[in-house]
């Protein structure tokens, strides 16, 4: 009765809403706290606010979310993912690589994509390709193609080849020579001809009664934050960005349609930058592919020192191999036997996939057997050692073989249906066609049929040699006969390491080589040389500690996915949880965060300090449970700004079960904001429907590519994501000197949302809301107040999903934008510059 | 004409010293000798700097202006204790009244900046002499030199272009001692202007964080200074228009900060990586413009294996050399904690290291931290910052060589573009920049240990190329005896600065009297003349200053209205509309000489406000102007069927208003106009 109830306000208060047309400013890493700042401050020279525009359309004549943060990791690609679609994360970094295939999902990347559209096999950007084999609308679905307008963005469907061309254009032909010449003589910037026309081709589009949805993205405050700290560098580029705002509303002023037209500005994460201090780099390929870090061959994504490089003038950016000199036993197989893969971006975050440690294993004793230097009694040590290896693994990678088989088998039934289907398209369009889009849709089904064959090829190709290791007897061995690349793959990670193995991960061999326990068997404890990562990266720290307020270590916290049921097992109900991570910040100061999904899709959360865990060799996971106390990782018992509800105590508040939005709500103001939330969001699984294999009334093909879609994303699942402390970064690319985000400071993942529109629209004026939301909110908030989200459920599938069941969002719809009861204020009230605070305001 | 190769032997030679540089990066001789300063070992934590100590101070000139001079206390000095030094005085023409509308900045004098003894002239003039020569001693009582007239930056430009032009088409061809010889000359005191303008930049900086709101200087005024200052170094800067003044300040100090950022960062991790100590050091104001490298004495023997990088760093490596481990020159003991900070010496478990200096760089160059000073080797800093010039000068000066010549050209364009892009410390822009800043970092700061900072002065001057340069004491020397010549140029009645002021006035005036061919030839008649000719307008004072005053009013609000124009969608919410108004009246009432680009931001105003009286101003402004793009910004709006019909009948109005009284009005307007009134007839 209660639901119902709700449900019914929830629809009344919705149904107050009529933007029918919605106008979208996405900005990269624009901070709340920076906007904030700078709109209070007054210009000397004019008297108004020194972000004039934002002070005119938000905070006079709109509304502003105080506390509006990244639901996971303040890094762009995830965090426009989340944006865009209102779903739970699934993607995990701005770039990610499949342990098996080495393939990269790079999000980031414009040259291949605006390649593969010119040569016209590619039409939509990586994220958009992936939202789609895992059956996830973005927003823009949500509008026919005919009546929207989107800019270059991250997510982007389609590109528009007039936009360079008519940049280049306009550029020089709306300026008279003297103008070029000036222009010329303060440095004359190529991006800017992109950026102008974007911006020019919204505002024409604007004229347009058709177009109901516009988006304008823009990276350079971003940018600005990245290069320098200085306070007049952001102002400057916050200014050049209140100005494209300004000029979009006074356009919208102009339009028929102002009434009913929404402006909303959304940015994907805050920045952590700082006027006093650089932030600074460490180098974590450096370290991994030093002895002392495992003389890995690090393979990146982006060209180290990319500025210096002569290589890195190639735009297509291939996978990067970083060769290490100090590898234990793959000198000079850099190409053929990377054994980590690192993605750094964003740049306050790393994250790390390391070769099975033990494939590694594997593969160095094969290499001693086939050197033929190991006496008798060591050579038959070393090989029952393999075979038991082989036997330790044999039922998981039987069964990922024998799963793999079936699925690619029915990915190539799939394959050829879909070409079949390109095949039947038609080879020449009309302009009608092209206007409404079907040509896209067309080339979707080829540039699909291209990306899954390619998947097939490849992981066909490690099956094969995962079947010859499984294939291998230890009668018939003989390691001279074989190859090892036909038993060991290429370029491959295998299967994701363990808590166990990460913190006794084998490198190598000892100095003294395979050694012999008294029984004769294989010593591995005195073979190998290990590295336990966790305190490899916790303990590492710098001799030149130049800046106060910056700690000498680079690493802040490790953060990994934990079996779940290794935690039931040993602790019974209380810690009964379907999902948990590990934090780890040194031996004494660790945590759990655990997670239990309810049905309702509720989630409940809880905080479990512990010292000193360890997985045991049956993948039981032992632990000490310690008291709260300060110095645990996300510091959130110490924090002066946690709140909790009155009368209740620390500690007692703390050791409970809460959910998301209580977390958030005492969590939010701390340093590490909701980072607690966002690490469950960043390490959890998050199935959607086109990955769930287990529906009645599927076809066995329909089960299984499912189930394939399903083991990709958790192939993309990364061994260590690593924090970096405040004011520090993983950037090896480049400098990234003025600030870095990609962490859970709330510093990084604070970030804006401002909403403005026409009379119609009934967003209110001057509405300041407190309560504190996350990205999930943004696309359910933004359905609800263009009247497209079906009640009472907040469901929405756009018609190109309509096989799919329909799609709950999982975020609260920001109610406060809807409540009748938010009275207008006057324009005056809240002027920043009279007393700082705001009448109309709605606490949580 | 007489050449010493033929154009084949000079493209040979040209290849070979090509070749030289291709596969001598760096070569450099090593100088092992080190200055026997042994200082006592240094306990002193890291102090906090003293105040920077800059003053301004203001002297009237007669005529109407005021002279605004920045001292600062050049504490660093090791034989300068005589209290502060003047160190950049600016002339700003306020035509005797408080009104800031109709002030005028014109000449920047920094005061290190002096005439060159004869002894520095003729150093400068001898071809590949990359070394200065000791020091002026005695400065001109005259005059002294001022390094930028910002009222007239476009003469500059003009007079440089001239100097170019009569390098190329009568000295070069002439003989080569002379082309040499003039080329040396011009390039030396052309850097050496560069670097005091590049010091004054630096003060006006430090006096501008310093002073805050508290500065004599509006904050666009000094915004003004640096921009017009930065501009001075590219051929054509001087003639940018007013109105982008602004982005070149911004976009410059963005830029320099990111690279002095980008190159603190490399330095620390090249450091870190290489297990060297890194130590920046700051101006006044906090910035880091350099850093210094240190390595601790234990390391160099016990680490002896260690494998060492020197990309970026640019010198030997230093673990087991010998040279290090039999060091008696500067070292400093250190003090840190166990999170390696540094801490001094009575700060329990604080751990001591004894360091033992390795290189200075400047952060400040484009790309990569710019080494200035190697303690092991003196002439390492030197021989990379020649090598551009060597290659430069053999190319141009000697053998004639310039970008027509393809091969030259192409092999010259791959080495310049794979130098820079790999980082290489050869070939690279000037060092001048860092090296004009490091000079005044050291006399600034005096939170360096003495001795390091006498050891750094020395090692400095010897990167020096330019015989015009003065050592730092002689410097200080000169600022000041300069100043009391420029005051006393400032006070003198006849010839002194009140009567140059009158005739830059009158030389302003020549726009408002003369057409634009007329201009033209006036300026070339200077420009021939070496600058001995200079037109002047004549005329009663007292009439040329009300003249002035007008000019400079309306040219004030024309900037200003410029400025609105081009920034805003809507007037009045980026703007105090109280202002904008003001600008007009102005106009309104002044303006009938204002020029077209003042028509055309009135015009845009006009289509970006809703505020009636604005709109009103504007209307009235564009009809108050005498020329043609008001009138066709009137006949638009008159035919701008959008527009409020209260404007569109104003405009008409207006329109026949101007063809009444026989205002400037094109052809085809006319006709538009005649339209009008032929409607309004009927």
């Amino acid at each position: 009765m209660l639901v119902a109830c709700v449900c019914l306000l929830l629809a009344a208060g919705t149904s107050f809403a009529q933007a029918r047309r919605l106008v979208l400013v996405k900005v990269d890493g624009l901070s709340q706290d920076m906007v904030e700042r700078f709109v209070r401050e007054r210009d000397p020279r004019t008297g108004k606010s020194l972000l004039p525009w934002f002070e005119h359309i938000f905070y006079e004549r709109g509304t502003r979310l105080e506390n509006f943060y990244v639901r996971g990791m303040s890094l762009s690609a995830p965090s426009w993912a989340l944006l865009d679609t209102g779903q739970h994360a699934q993607v995990k970094g701005n770039v990610e690589f499949d342990r098996l295939t080495l393939h990269s999902y790079d999000y980031l990347n414009f040259i291949p994509f605006w390649l593969g559209t010119a040569g016209k096999v590619r039409v939509d950007m990586p994220g958009p390709e992936l939202m789609d084999e895992l059956g996830i609308p973005l927003l823009v679905d949500s509008y026919p193609y005919d009546e929207r307008h989107i800019s270059f963005q991250l997510y982007q469907r389609g590109t528009r080849w007039t936009t360079l061309e008519r940049g280049l254009k306009n550029r020089f032909l709306t300026r008279t020579p003297r103008e070029l010449f000036d222009e010329w003589l303060v440095e004359f910037e190529g991006r800017n001809i992109v950026m102008e026309q974007l911006e020019r081709e919204v505002l024409e589009k604007l004229k347009d009664p058709r177009i109901r949805y516009l988006d304008f993205y823009t990276t350079e405050f971003d940018h600005s934050t990245h290069h320098n700290r200085d306070r007049e560098t952001h102002l400057v580029s916050l200014q050049e960005l209140d100005g494209i705002i300004g000029r979009i509303w006074t356009t919208i002023q102009q339009t028929p349609q102002a009434a009913e037209t929404a402006l909303v500005v959304v940015s994907d994460h805050g920045t952590n930058t700082d006027e006093r201090i650089y932030s600074q780099g460490f180098n974590l390929v450096k370290l991994l592919a030093s002895r002392a870090g495992g003389g890995h061959h690090v393979i990146t994504k982006r060209r180290l020192m990319s500025d210096y490089a002569l290589k890195s003038i190639y735009p297509l950016v291939p996978l990067i191999t970083t060769t290490t000199e100090d590898s234990y036993y793959l000198k000079g197989q850099s190409t053929a036997y990377p054994t980590a893969l690192v993605d750094f971006d964003g740049n306050e975050r790393a994250s790390i996939h390391l070769r099975n440690s033990d494939l590694n294993a594997l593969h160095i004793l094969l290499a001693e057997l086939q050197s033929k230097k190991l006496s008798p009694a060591t050579t038959r040590a070393a090989t029952e050692a393999f075979f038991a290896l082989i036997e330790e693994h044999r039922a998981d990678w039987q069964k990922l073989h024998t799963n793999l088989q079936e699925e690619l088998g029915a990915l190539r039934r799939l394959v050829e249906r879909e070409r079949a289907l390109a095949a039947a398209q038609p080879k020449k369009w009309t302009q009608a066609d092209s206007d409404a889009g079907r040509d896209q849709e067309a080339r979707r089904i080829n540039a699909r049929a291209d990306s899954w064959a390619t998947d097939e090829r490849k992981y066909t190709e490690y099956a094969a040699t995962l079947s010859n290791l499984l294939s291998l007897r230890r009668e018939t061995f003989d390691a001279a006969r074989l190859r090892i690349p036909d038993i060991i793959a290429k370029n491959a990670m295998g299967e994701q390491n363990t808590i166990r193995e990460l913190q006794n991960y084998t490198i190598g061999l000892q100095p003294g080589g395979l050694t012999l326990a008294p029984d004769g068997s294989l010593d591995r404890e005195k073979s190998f040389a290990r590295v336990n990562y966790f305190a490899l990266l916790c303990e590492t720290a710098v001799r030149n500690n130049v800046q106060p307020g910056v700690d000498s270590h680079p690493v802040d916290f490790v953060a990994v996915r934990v079996p779940a049921e290794a935690l039931f097992d040993a602790h019974g109900k209380e810690f009964r949880a379907d999902e948990a991570v590990w934090l780890y910040h040194g031996e004494d100061n660790q945590a759990l965060i655990l997670a239990r999904h309810e049905r309702g899709g509720g989630l409940q959360l809880r905080y479990v300090p512990v010292a000193r865990l360890q997985q045991r060799a049956d993948g039981t996971i032992q632990y000490e449970r310690i008291p709260l106390r300060a110095g645990l990782p996300l510091k959130i018992y110490e924090d002066a700004r946690l709140s909790l509800p009155s009368n209740e105590r620390r500690e007692d508040w703390l050791d409970r079960w809460h959910g998301d939005l209580d977390w958030l709500r005492a969590l939010h103001l701390t340093i590490y904001s909701n980072g607690l939330i966002g690490l469950q969001e960043q390490l959890g699984r998050h199935l959607t429907p086109a990955m769930e294999a287990d529906v009645p009334g599927l076809s066995t093909d329909e089960q299984l590519i499912r189930r394939f879609r399903h083991r990709q994303r958790v192939l993309v699942e990364t061994d260590l994501l690593i924090l970096a402390n405040n004011h520090w970064n993983f950037d090896v690319r480049g400098f990234n000197p003025g600030g870095n985000h990609g962490s859970f400071f709330r510093i990084s993942t604070h970030s804006t949302l401002m909403l403005a529109g026409g009379e119609r629209t009934r967003i209110p004026r001057a509405l300041v809301i407190r309560e504190p939301y996350d990205s999930l909110s943004f696309v359910p908030t933004i359905l609800a107040l263009t009247n497209q989200l079906a009640r009472p459920a907040q469901e929405f599938t756009p018609a190109r999903f309509d096989a799919l069941p329909a799609r709950p969002y999982p975020g609260r719809i920001i109610n406060e934008l809807f409540d009748p009861n938010a009275k207008p204020a006057q324009a005056s009230t809240d002027t920043p510059g009279a007393n700082g605070r705001t009448k109309a305001e709605v606490s949580p | 004409m007489k050449h010493l190769f033929s154009n084949a032997e000079a493209r040979r030679f040209a290849s070979i010293m090509f070749a030289l540089f291709l596969l001598l990066p760096g070569a450099s001789p090593s100088v092992a000798a080190q200055s026997l300063t042994v200082p006592a070992a240094s306990d002193s934590a890291p102090t906090q700097l003293p105040p920077p100590g800059f003053r301004l101070e203001r002297t009237p000139v007669a005529g109407g202006a005021e002279l605004l001079t920045v001292f600062g206390s050049l504490d660093g000095l090791r034989h300068d204790k005589d209290g502060d030094v003047p160190l950049v005085s600016i002339l700003r023409d306020t035509l005797g009244d408080d009104a800031p509308e109709n002030d005028r900045l014109r000449y920047v004098w920094m005061h290190t900046y002096t005439r060159p003894s004869v002894k520095q002239r003729a150093a400068s003039a001898v071809p590949f002499l990359y070394s200065r020569i000791g020091n002026n001693k005695r400065a001109s009582t005259d005059a002294p030199p001022h390094i930028i007239d910002l009222a007239g930056t476009e003469r500059e430009v003009w007079h440089r272009v001239f100097w170019n032009a009569l390098q190329t088409l009568v000295f070069n061809p002439y003989s080569l001692t002379v082309k040499a010889t003039t080329h040396a000359y011009r390039r030396n005191a052309d850097d050496y202007r560069k670097a005091h303008i590049i010091r004054a930049l630096a003060v006006l900086t430090l006096y501008q964080s310093e002073s805050g709101a508290g500065s004599v200087f509006a904050p666009h005024e000094l915004k003004e200074i640096q921009a017009r200052l930065m501009l001075s170094q590219k051929t054509f800067g001087g003639l940018i228009d007013d109105l982008y003044l602004g982005r070149v300040y911004e976009k410059q100090t963005s830029q320099w900060l990111d690279t002095r950022g980008h190159n603190w960062e490399l330095l620390r991790q090249r450091a870190e990586a290489e297990g060297l100590y890194f130590e920046p050091l700051d101006l006044p104001d906090g910035n880091t413009t350099h850093a210094l490298l240190w390595i601790a004495r234990a390391d160099v023997e016990a680490q002896r294996a260690r494998r060492f990088d020197k990309r970026f760093l640019n010198i030997s490596n230093p673990f087991g050399d010998k040279r290090l481990q039999r060091w008696h020159g500067y070292t400093e003991t250190r003090y840190f904690d166990a999170e390696n900070r540094r801490v001094t010496a009575d700060t329990p478990g604080a751990r001591a290291v004894e360091m033992i200096p390795l290189a200075l760089y400047g952060l400040d160059h484009p790309k990569i931290p710019i080494m200035l000073v190697d303690f092991r080797d003196t002439l390492n800093p030197k021989t990379r910052e020649m090598s551009q010039r060597v290659l430069r000068d053999v190319a141009r000066a000697t053998v004639s060589l310039t970008h027509l010549d393809l091969p030259f050209f192409l092999g010259r364009a791959v080495f310049d573009y794979v130098a820079d892009r790999r980082g290489m410390d050869v070939n690279q822009p000037s060092r001048l920049r860092a090296y004009s800043q490091l000079k005044l970092l050291l006399a600034l700061d005096a939170s360096l240990d003495p001795e390091l900072r006498a050891e750094l002065a020395q090692r400095l001057e010897r990167v020096s190329l330019n015989p015009l340069e003065n050592d730092m004491d002689a410097e200080a020397r000169l600022a000041r005896t300069q100043y009391a010549a420029l005051l006393d140029y400032a006070r003198r009645p006849d010839k002194g600065l009140d009567a140059k002021l009158a005739r830059d006035r009158r030389s302003e005036l020549t726009p408002l009297v003369h057409s634009r061919p007329e201009q033209i030839l006036l300026r070339v008649a200077s420009v021939a003349s070496f600058g001995l000719y200079a037109h002047c307008e004549g005329g009663a004072p007292e009439k040329q200053i009300a003249t002035l005053n007008a000019a400079r009013k309306l040219s004030y609000h024309r900037q200003f209205l410029r400025e609105v124009a081009r920034s805003s969608a809507e007037v009045e919410v980026q703007w105090n509309i109280e202002d904008v108004r003001r600008s007009l009246s102005y106009v309104n009432e002044h303006g009938a000489r204002a020029d077209g680009k003042t028509a055309e931001a009135i015009g845009r105003i006009f289509a970006h406000t809703k505020d009636e009286e604005t709109q009103r101003l504007c209307l009235s402004s564009l009809y108050r102007i005498n020329n043609e793009t008001a009138k066709n910004t009137l006949v638009r709006i008159y035919r701008d069927e959008a527009a409020d019909a209260r404007w569109r009948a104003l405009s008409a109005q207006y329109l026949r208003q101007a063809t009444r009284e026989s205002q400037r009005i094109s052809t085809n307007d006319a006709r538009i106009i005649a339209t009008i009134s032929v409607m309004e007839g009927q």
